[in-house]
């Protein structure tokens, strides 16, 4: 238990309202979108400016307190859950966009600024920031950096660390070093590309300097109809092959569909086994003769019908399929564990196969809805919480995919982060040199290992101290 | 001697001559191991007798970065110079540190493919020295830096235990993105032995469209406005008065890349024609787009005394151009500019090596003030002698030293030829 002096002391630096340790309060906490285990911290402490994060930082480094950084919660692989941190310092009420710099395409975002309302901001001057998670109406900026999060648009655009130029980071220290900016090329190691994807364990994120894109002149946009998976994936393969670079690739199975359909009736192939979403975009000039290019590869490939969104309107239902199909999912089962591996995309014909035997071992149903282009599967694993034994199910399955993943020679996250949900196979990926490397980077950082403890690495102290409370919270 | 030879076998190691020197230190002995095993055994040796070790592939860009403190051994790494794995269908492939750009280059143009890198010297030019002196071109603009392609790489460490990050696929949050430490690190925290990037279908076409400026403040406006026309540029840069014969003659030009499917490239030089004719400037076409582009690439390493970089915000590069022709033109010096545009990077080639000390001393500070900077990109050792070659690195200097102590304890690796001294 934290002492009620040092709660006393977090209300004096960001205000009565910003300090919540009621328990019942703190039940929201307890879990991001990662919900097979939970776990609330002693006290959330939500800061109103960079300043005030440094202040309680500071605060905690004299105590030796260790903290867990949250944005909005939406993360996928536990990365908030506070194991062995009994404070959680949320980003959430610092909401500014301070700086908007059209001409050079730089905004600066404090860490709580939600992914969408930075391309709301820029809009109307035709920009936009380009990494667009699925949770982006909700998740923050700040999550996204210590998340290095993707999303559909990545293939052409590049993940968060492509349009990160600079962060502020309050070290557990509590001192608040900005590193890099808006201008680029700062002579110096890259310690911005390190900050980004460090899930939390470098310090906070308070704010970031970001890139921003061009909108493009026009789109085009296709969903493609294919009977068979593979016939999908060779359609995936052939576009690539034919020298395209689409804005995105995604697939979704038979599953997503019917879901999907029976959420938003928007006239989707229920008997499809899978339908691509292919989007292009860029000049007017170039487009038609793209499109004819992806029209027949998707032909030759068999699919079997070829739907053009004609309009904005179109699109945008195309893709509110596509962004809401974690939604939809909830028709399906109560509870859902999405997983996220990567692939080479030649290899996700054999992940699909992979995926469907662990699902029919384990007697579990999997929908498949993902980033073909960049090999990155999400299959989504349907469950019931209150069936102690179809979680565990769920859970072998996960590993058995992970494993499946690296077997063909990918990784097991390629946008949701290791946080607690993949510890036990990052051996799977790096030896112990490699973690060695990792641990002694982030003591450069951290020396004390105060920031987000026991994520990421499967370290073996550890392991004694996160079992227990994981496996009683989780099963 | 003996002792490398053991390592390397006695063909591979030599005592260093006048040829090897780093920015004039003539290291004791120069290596060149043949495999990932003999490098880390040269590394331990290196460690085991602290001595200092500075890497390089065929010595191509050894006049980027401050004179080293010490030089015992010069690593080459020329022999590990393979493609190790190119999948063309998963668009990745896999190099050791040691492969020409040239030989990539042409490995990868048999599938319709490129690494969209393009440094000056491409012949020399080896994988791990792009990485280690994150060296980049005008295709920049389009295609970002090394660091935006970099998927794995495997670096020797000062333990000599081979380090891994990252992996082999376009996508991957999988541990830290320890590739990320040792791009333009100057391989002062480990050796780079591998790298995996993502590579990029070829354009069908590429052209270059000339547009002749009266000031390179006129070029960097125009460029400005193509930039934020409905089609993006491959390249695009900004040359100061007098560096192009094609258009401008004595004038600055912007020179705008296009690259794509014809229809695009006509519809950029479409955008071009217009935004130029909307200024009343003149352009010139130019059908082989990717050999101007090759020549811009070689404008750093060009003869020169010195080659600096400043940084700034893409809106300043005019000014900033126009800076630095107004004090060489009052100091008597004649300089050459090249603005990569979009990413706000201005190279100043400087004829006579005592401007350098001058213009540094204009520039700097108001570029630092800003965020920015200047670097001494480029000059011979001697020139580097009492020159802070790197200038300020920022509030992140302590956090830099501690990651170079933590990678590198005894200074092994390149030492002081980093920033602050690293």
């Amino acid at each position: 238990m934290l002492l009620a002096p040092l709660v006393a002391r977090l209300r004096s630096i960001v205000g009565v309202e910003g300090v919540i340790d009621r328990p019942e309060a703190l039940l929201v906490y307890e879990c991001d979108g990662y919900t097979l285990e939970r776990a609330a911290p002693e006290v959330v402490v939500l800061p109103r400016t960079p300043a005030e994060v440094a202040s309680a930082l500071r605060l905690l480094a004299a105590e030796r307190i260790a903290f867990v950084p949250r944005g909005a919660g939406t993360g996928l692989s536990g990365g908030t859950l506070p194991v062995g941190a009994p404070v959680m310092i949320c980003t959430s009420r610092m909401q500014r966009i301070e700086a908007i710099d059209v001409a050079n395409r730089r905004v600066v975002a404090q860490a709580g600024v939600v992914n969408q309302w930075v391309s709301n901001a820029v809009r109307a001057h035709g920009l936009c920031y380009a990494p667009d998670p699925s949770s982006q109406p909700a998740c923050t900026i700040g999550g996204n950096v210590a998340e290095n999060s993707g999303g559909p648009h990545t293939l052409k655009y590049g993940v968060t660390t492509n349009h990160v130029l600079g962060v502020e980071l309050a070290l557990p220290s509590g001192e608040l070093v900005a590193l890099g900016g808006a201008v680029e090329d700062r002579p110096g190691y890259d310690l911005v590309g390190l900050v980004v994807g460090s899930e939390g364990t470098f310090g906070i994120v308070t704010r970031a300097t970001l890139r921003l894109v061009r909108l493009p002149q026009a789109y085009r946009t296709f969903l493609a109809v294919f009977d068979s998976v593979e016939a999908a994936s060779e359609a995936v393969s052939g576009i690539i092959g034919a020298g395209l670079v689409p804005a995105a690739l995604e697939m979704m199975d038979q599953l997503i569909i019917q879901a999907l359909e029976a959420a938003f009736h928007v006239g989707l192939p229920t008997d499809a086994q899978a339908v691509l979403l292919i989007e292009l975009d860029g000049p007017v000039a170039g487009l038609d003769a793209q499109s004819q290019r992806v029209e027949a590869v998707c032909r030759s490939n068999g699919a079997r019908e070829l739907r053009v969104a004609r309009d904005d309107a179109e699109r945008a239902t195309l893709w509110k399929c596509r962004k809401r199909a974690f939604g939809a999912i909830g028709r399906l089962a109560p509870n859902y564990c999405t997983q996220d591996g990567v692939v080479p995309r030649t290899r996700v014909p054999d992940i699909l196969r992979a995926i469907g035997a662990a699902a029919a071992r384990h007697r579990l149903r999997v929908a498949n809805v993902f980033h073909a282009g960049d090999g990155n599967i999400h299959p989504i694993l349907l469950f019931d919480e209150r069936d102690r034994d179809e979680v565990a199910r769920v859970l072998a399955a996960g590993r058995e995919i992970l494993e499946a993943c690296v077997a063909l020679g990918g990784s097991i996250t390629g946008e949701h982060g290791i946080g607690v949900e993949k510890i036990d196979q990052v051996p799977l990926l790096f030896g112990p040199d490699d973690l060695r490397a990792m641990m002694r980077l982030r003591a450069v950082f951290d020396p004390e290992g105060r920031a987000n403890p026991h994520k990421i690495f499967p370290d073996a102290k550890v392991c004694v101290e996160t079992r227990a409370p994981r496996r009683q919270v989780a099963l | 001697m003996s002792a490398w030879a053991e390592i390397v076998g006695a063909t591979h190691a030599r005592p260093g001559g006048p040829g090897d020197a780093v920015d004039g230190l003539v290291p004791r002995w120069v290596v060149s191991p043949g495999s990932v095993a003999e490098v880390q055994g040269c590394v331990r040796a290196a460690a085991a007798g602290g001595l200092a070790l500075v890497a390089s592939g065929r010595g191509a860009h050894l006049d980027v970065g401050a004179p080293p403190r010490r030089l015992d051994v010069l690593l080459r790494l020329d022999r590990l110079g393979r493609v190790l794995d190119h999948q063309a269908h998963d668009m990745t492939v896999t190099l050791e540190a040691g492969c020409p750009l040239s030989l990539v280059a042409d490995t990868l143009a048999r599938a319709g493919q490129w690494l969209p890198l393009d440094p000056p010297r491409p012949a020399t030019t080896t994988v791990g020295g792009l990485l280690a002196a994150n060296l980049a071109g005008p295709l920049r603009t389009s295609q970002g830096r090394a660091r935006d392609l970099l998927l794995g790489i495997r670096v020797v460490g000062s333990d000599g235990c081979v380090v891994v990050g990252g992996g082999r696929v376009v996508k991957n949050v999988a541990g830290y993105d320890l590739p990320k430490m040792h791009v333009g690190a100057l391989g002062t925290l480990g050796v780079i032995v591998e790298a995996t990037f993502k590579i990029r279908p070829r354009p069908e076409r590429e052209e270059a469209v000339v547009v002749a400026c009266p000031t390179a403040s006129a070029a960097a406006d125009a460029g400005l406005a193509i930039l934020d026309g409905g089609v993006p540029p491959l390249w695009l840069e900004v040359t100061g008065p007098g560096e192009l014969a094609e258009g401008p003659g004595c004038g600055a030009a912007a020179v705008v890349g296009l690259g794509g499917l014809v229809e695009e490239v006509d519809a950029g030089r479409e955008l071009v024609r217009e935004a130029a004719s909307r200024r009343g400037l003149r352009t010139t076409i130019v059908s082989d787009g990717a050999a101007l582009r090759g020549r811009l690439a070689d404008f750093s390493v060009a003869p020169a005394a010195g080659v600096l970089r400043a940084a700034t915000l893409p809106t300043e590069v005019g000014p900033v151009v126009e800076t630095t022709v107004a004090a060489a033109r009052e100091t008597g010096v004649d300089v050459r500019c090249l603005a990569d545009l979009a990413s706000g990077i201005v190279r100043i080639a400087v004829a006579e090596a005592t401007a350098l000390p001058v213009l540094l001393k204009i520039l700097r500070p108001a570029l630092e003030r800003d965020g920015g900077s200047v670097v001494l990109e480029r000059s011979q050792g001697a020139v580097k002698a009492g020159l802070d070659v790197w200038g300020d690195p920022g509030p992140g200097m302590e956090l830099m030293r501690r990651l170079k102590v933590t990678f590198d304890p005894s200074g092994i690796f390149a030492p002081g030829r980093f920033v602050g001294g690293l």
